[in-house]
């Protein structure tokens, strides 16, 4: 069994600049987690102090029972992809994939045994004599891929790997990488800003802004039961309306009552609505609002709709309906039951 | 068939006025020089007297050897400190700084100066032996010595900033995921730059090894001052047959010599590396 990862208030500042802010994660063995946050919120100098090429400012780092945060990255054992591949310019794919293997003095047989499996895990067998420059953008991750995984590495640490490719290969490879971590069962820390591909890859998705988590969760509970308005706004779509809150119910703009899933937060920023499960309904009289602007997708239609003030939100998805078009007076049918968010309120700054 | 010819004439005179350019400053100059080796003082047919006179004289060839050793010992010399000064500057802001400020102090201070430098500091009676002497300890004998120690320390505090200008400009533009990635994958700092930063800033090594080697073979200022007054290298030599024997053709044979070795010297060189670096290129 793969060994787990705790991080215990981790903290890194450069210069006057707290970067991370007490970061506290437990990565159970085996896991997939993907770390969700904006541009520039800490996630890859996380990921880098979990490698060993930052150091922390505070906290501890522990791989099982075992302290890790004062280590040399050598002595890890993680394997680490990057966005820019990293490979080694000057050397073979297959020179590229057995570098670990010959820092950790395997014999030459077994290596090249080794890095031949490897390469054949991430379909590349027949490209081993080539220099990194003559593969294309997804044929150096995978060789990224294989180099990291081929040391049979306690943790697997990406950081945004698929972010330099196009949209069609980063699935195919998002896909590929899904089912290897899988196979191999490696504990997986995976940074992106990508919300859809944190909710495709993630057993766990772990919010952050700012250099503090924000909250945890598996993909569907973080998407349909958001703790936080930052958490709803981030993992996709959504129309966040202020509702009089009245007991165990809100009353929506428009007028329409509904439950409430969580009556009981506190310091609420308002309800929760996905456009996929705000439905609407052409109406001539009687309206809530209007449609605003229409936009066809193929597979759903996105409409923006003005009502109470604000533009929501809606999709309706099959090819049954017609569209309505820009103008058109509708109802809004909200879902039965619906979310309260609360404000996230960041960590006072300490003073360096 | 004639059409490829028309294209070769076309691409030859596209050529030309850079070619033409490079022979007229660069290659015409060298053949004078070549031509007038194979002459001799006051007569003017084509002789090989002065080379055999070159190759004759003792103490020629004594300056030609010292030469090289004068070329060599002063580029390894910096290697071995520009080298690691370079990796340091890469690990991290603290050291950028710290370094990146230090090595470029010899780089205002012209070679004359340098030279006088060494010698008020490592000369017998100069600074260091005086700041010594009380603790028991007498300097070694620096300047003007058998092996042109006070020389290669002078040539050596010239080309060190030159040559951590380059290398580290070479391993500068290495990007820092690749070194990250070589940590990751169990390289320490010195598997790093023995594996990945030495191969991959090879060229600007190759450049600044040219420079340096290139410089002090040549040089006339430092041996004069520092080195010993035998042997006295090439360089010493061609300016006194020059300017003081008025023997040109003499002056021509030492010039055309000194430049094949410094030919013999970058061919061993390429040779060296290239079989250094063929062990991790895909032709392996
Ligand atoms: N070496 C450094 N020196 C100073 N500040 C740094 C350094 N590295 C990162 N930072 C700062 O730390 C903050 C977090 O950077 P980090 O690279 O971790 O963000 P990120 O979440 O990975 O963003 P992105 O999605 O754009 O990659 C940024 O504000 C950045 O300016
Ligand atoms: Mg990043």
């Amino acid at each position: 069994m793969k060994p787990s990862l705790s991080i215990r208030q981790l903290t890194k500042q450069f210069d006057s600049n707290l970067v991370l802010k007490g970061i506290d994660l437990e990565v159970a063995a085996g896991r997939f987690v993907v770390l969700l946050g904006p541009s520039g919120c800490g996630k890859s100098t996380l990921l880098r102090t979990i490698a060993g090429i930052s150091d922390p400012s505070s906290g501890g780092i522990w791989l099982k029972d075992r302290r890790i945060d004062a280590m040399p990255p050598e002595q890890r054992n993680f394997g680490l992809v990057f966005q820019t591949y990293a490979l080694f310019p000057h050397m073979s794919v297959e020179k590229n994939v057995a570098f670990g293997l010959e820092m950790r003095r395997v014999n030459k047989r077994d290596i090249a045994h080794r890095v031949a499996a490897a390469l054949e895990l991430v379909g590349l067998a027949d490209y081993a004599k080539r220099l990194p420059k003559q593969l294309s953008g997804g044929q150096q991750q995978r060789v990224a891929l294989a180099r990291a995984i081929v040391i049979e590495p306690d943790v697997l640490l990406f950081d945004e790997p698929l972010s330099n490719l196009d949209a069609k290969l980063r699935d195919t490879l998002r896909d590929d990488l899904r089912a290897l971590q899988q196979k191999l069962g490696v504990t997986s820390i995976y940074v992106t800003h990508d919300q859809s591909e944190a909710m495709a890859l993630g057993d766990e998705i772990v919010v952050m802004k700012n250099g503090e988590i924000v909250e945890r969760g598996t993909p569907i509970d973080l998407y349909r039961r958001p703790a936080y308005r930052f958490t709803a706004e981030f993992l996709g779509m959504t129309n966040v309306i202020e509702a009089k809150l009245r007991d165990r119910a809100c009353q929506l703009p428009w007028g329409d009552v509904r439950e409430l899933e969580n009556p009981s937060e506190r310091d609420v920023e308002g309800v929760a609505i996905r456009p996929e499960d705000l439905a609407i309904e052409a109406v001539e009289t009687d309206h809530h609002g209007v449609v605003e602007q229409a936009m066809f997708m193929g597979a759903a239609t996105h409409y923006w709709i003005r009502a109470a003030g604000k533009t929501l939100r809606a999709i309706t998805s099959g090819g049954r309906t017609a569209i309505l078009p820009v103008g058109q007076k509708v109802r809004l049918v909200p879902p039965p039951m619906l979310h309260l968010l609360r404000a996230h309120h960041p960590l006072q700054e300490v003073a360096a | 068939m004639s059409g490829s010819k028309v294209k070769t004439a076309t691409l030859l005179l596209c050529l030309l006025p850079g070619v033409g350019y490079l022979l007229a400053l660069f290659g015409l100059p060298l053949v004078r020089v070549l031509s007038g080796s194979f002459t001799e003082r006051g007569s003017e047919g084509p002789t090989l007297a002065t080379w055999a006179e070159l190759f004759g004289n003792p103490v020629y060839m004594d300056g030609l050897w010292f030469s090289l050793w004068l070329g060599i010992a002063p580029t390894i010399v910096s290697l071995c400190i520009s080298l690691p000064l370079s990796a340091l500057m890469q690990a991290n802001e603290t050291s950028r700084k710290l370094f990146g400020t230090l090595y470029k102090i010899p780089l205002v201070v012209p070679g004359i100066v340098a030279g006088f430098l060494v010698l008020v500091i490592l000369d017998r009676g100069g600074m260091a032996g005086r700041l010594l002497a009380p603790l028991g300890v007498t300097m070694p004998r620096l300047v003007r010595d058998d092996w042109g120690a006070g020389a290669i320390i002078a040539l050596s505090w010239k080309t060190v900033p030159f040559m951590t200008l380059i290398i580290a400009g070479s391993m500068a533009a290495i990007s820092k995921d690749v070194l990250s990635a070589a940590r990751t994958l169990g390289a320490n700092h010195l598997t790093v730059l023995r594996r990945i930063q030495l191969p991959l800033a090879q060229p600007g090594v190759t450049a600044a090894v040219l420079l340096s080697f290139i410089g002090s073979l040549g040089s006339y200022v430092i041996p004069s001052l520092l080195g010993p007054s035998y042997p006295l290298p090439l360089s010493v030599h061609m300016f006194s047959e020059g300017f003081q024997q008025g023997n040109w053709p003499m002056v021509y044979a030492m010039g055309t010599l000194l430049s094949a070795m410094a030919i013999a010297v970058l061919l061993a060189y390429y040779a060296i590396i290239g079989s250094l670096s063929r062990n991790d290129t895909a032709r392996g």
